[in-house]
């Protein structure tokens, strides 16, 4: 059973959940982003972080050092820590000020695995790998530029804390080392390659049918990277090996999270998560975990992206063929959970590679907790075209 | 306020502004090459629909399309080839049709009726043609066609 929470009127730009899950950080598209708590059923507002001056693009709560960091289109970073405030002695958020050295917005930020660097992409075609510095006390930024031609729209680390996985407007998905020598120890070698210094372009992927790619993401042993594109695809790829494309029927993806090895769960335009599953030897679509059962009303226009000839199509198609104006349907919900873009994925409960639940956050303002487990088939009501 | 700023294209003052020519991989062909191709294709068509073999000739049109600069010739050419294979199908058969070809053959030929209907001179004498076939086409691909034509930079 999903669980359903309403945490905003307004979209959610980004999520990102404390290590007990008992905290949450949203940014509800605008210049602060806020904790919330979970108080039983729902979840309240606690504290407010404002400090950008530009709405917030992404969100991240590194669970072992309980640090978060936010990245936002006034192109700036900030890192938050817990600490007594001076005069009153309880604890609060404090900021920390990341000069990026970007001059462009700041579009997706992640903390690597171990915590000691974060990446944030931009629209200055470049990614800020930011380290720490404790002789100066304070985050340094070195940016990866060669050769990405575009915005970059995502990042994801290898497990290794070296390696980063970039997807980019100019339709290439790319794996870059994000070697700090300060901090970094020389990894082992792996697939994708024995030496990595700064920059080291391990590989390069273009999408299919050429559409910006929106998420990244290394599977958990960090072997193989899926990216998920405007060309309504998700691809899977092997390094040195095949690259398994899936072009979907539907309206693109935009996030994505691998939940084991061997299987994926993405979201987007579609405002459902599908479950693909499979192999080096090949990949699938297996299904939705979002079965329709929820879905407030029975007769709505069906889904979002699906030719169907209720709500807007319908109003104007009376108006085109009939000559009647007036919208006989005013029921636009969709047979969805999500009634609209679902804007990022993120594991919720579970081991790397063996992730049970996820959580989704979309445009609608919602909060989903998902079981990976109960995957329906993605047929009948779900997947027809209601001509 | 005047929002005449807002028009002006920054990224002309940027020296290392993108080209078209680095978001897809250019055709491999040589442009006349590609026009031979196109007319060969054309009279095999021809072959195709005097045997009533709508999704062969639709295949060869469809498969290694022309697409990028300096081919309009051979753009314009499979696009009149395409035209002939649509109207010369009835309309019972399109669904049919649209079933037994490949994706790729169904993302190329959703790019071909955009560009059909795009061309006034032309869309006039085949609109109810070209929009049965979107209708069609759409039922059996998804919306998901239509977003890859939006997407694709190899414009056919």
């Amino acid at each position: 059973m999903p669980e359903i929470f309403s945490i905003s009127p307004t979209p959610v730009t980004a999520h990102a959940f404390n290590a007990d899950r008992s905290q949450l950080a949203v940014s509800l598209n605008s210049n602060d982003a806020q904790i919330l708590t979970h108080n039983g059923s729902q979840w309240a507002a606690t504290e407010m972080l404002t400090e950008h001056d530009k709405t917030i693009t992404s969100i991240d709560w590194a669970p072992n050092s309980n640090q978060i960091v936010t990245a936002s289109q006034d192109r700036n970073a900030y890192v938050w820590q817990q600490s007594p405030d001076p005069k009153t002695g309880t604890i609060v958020w404090k900021p920390t000020l990341v000069l990026l050295r970007i001059n462009r917005a700041a579009t997706h930020v992640r903390w690597s695995p171990k915590e000691d660097k974060f990446a944030v992409a931009s629209g200055d075609r470049a990614i800020a790998i930011c380290s720490f510095d404790p002789e100066n006390n304070w985050w340094v930024s070195k940016l990866l530029k060669k050769p990405i031609r575009s915005t970059v729209l995502a990042v994801d680390w290898h497990p290794n804390n070296v390696l980063l996985a970039a997807g980019s407007a100019d339709m290439k998905a790319r794996v870059l080392s994000a070697f700090i020598k300060e901090i970094d120890e020389r990894p082992a070698a792996g697939v994708w390659g024995s030496k990595l210094p700064f920059n080291t372009i391990c590989a390069e992927f273009a999408s299919a049918a050429g559409g910006w790619v929106h998420g990244v993401a290394f599977s958990p042993s960090g072997d193989v990277l899926a990216f998920v594109s405007h060309d309504s695809s998700i691809s899977i790829a092997y390094p040195g090996g095949p690259v398994h494309n899936i072009r979907m029927p539907t309206l693109p993806l935009v996030t994505l999270t691998w939940t084991t090895e061997d299987s994926i769960v993405a979201a987007g335009h579609d405002c459902q998560p599908l479950v693909f599953s499979g192999s080096d030897a090949g990949w699938q679509e297996i299904g939705t975990l979002d079965d329709g059962s929820h879905a407030a009303s029975k007769t709505g226009p069906g889904l979002t992206g699906r030719l169907n000839k209720s709500g807007a199509f319908g109003a104007f198609q009376n108006a085109d063929s009939r000559g009647q104006s007036s919208i006989t349907s005013t029921d636009t919900k969709l047979l969805t959970i999500h009634q609209n873009t679902i804007t990022s994925i993120r594991p919720y409960q579970g081991a790397p590679g063996q992730v049970t639940q996820v959580s989704t956050t979309a445009v609608d303002g919602k909060l989903v907790i998902w079981d990976t487990a109960s995957v329906s088939a993605l047929t009948g009501r779900m997947a027809a075209m209601s001509m | 306020m005047d929002g005449a700023f807002r028009k002006i294209d920054i990224d002309a003052f940027d020296e290392d502004i993108i080209q078209e020519s680095e978001l897809y991989e250019a055709d491999p062909r040589d442009p006349a090459q590609v026009l031979e191709e196109a007319r060969a294709r054309q009279s095999s068509v021809r072959g195709f629909l005097s045997k009533n073999d709508v999704v062969g000739a639709l295949t060869t049109v469809l498969e290694n399309a022309p697409y990028g600069p300096n081919v309009e010739d051979a753009k314009t050419i499979s696009l009149q080839t395409l035209l002939s294979i649509l109207n010369n199908t009835k309309s019972t058969e399109i669904s049919n049709v649209v079933k037994s070809l490949s994706m790729d053959c169904q993302d190329t030929l959703m790019k071909y009726l955009y560009k059909g209907m795009a061309m006034s001179a032309w869309a006039d004498s085949n609109a109810s043609v070209l929009l049965s076939w979107h209708e069609k086409l759409t039922e059996i691909a998804g919306t998901g066609c239509i977003v890859r034509t939006m997407t694709d930079r190899r414009t056919v």
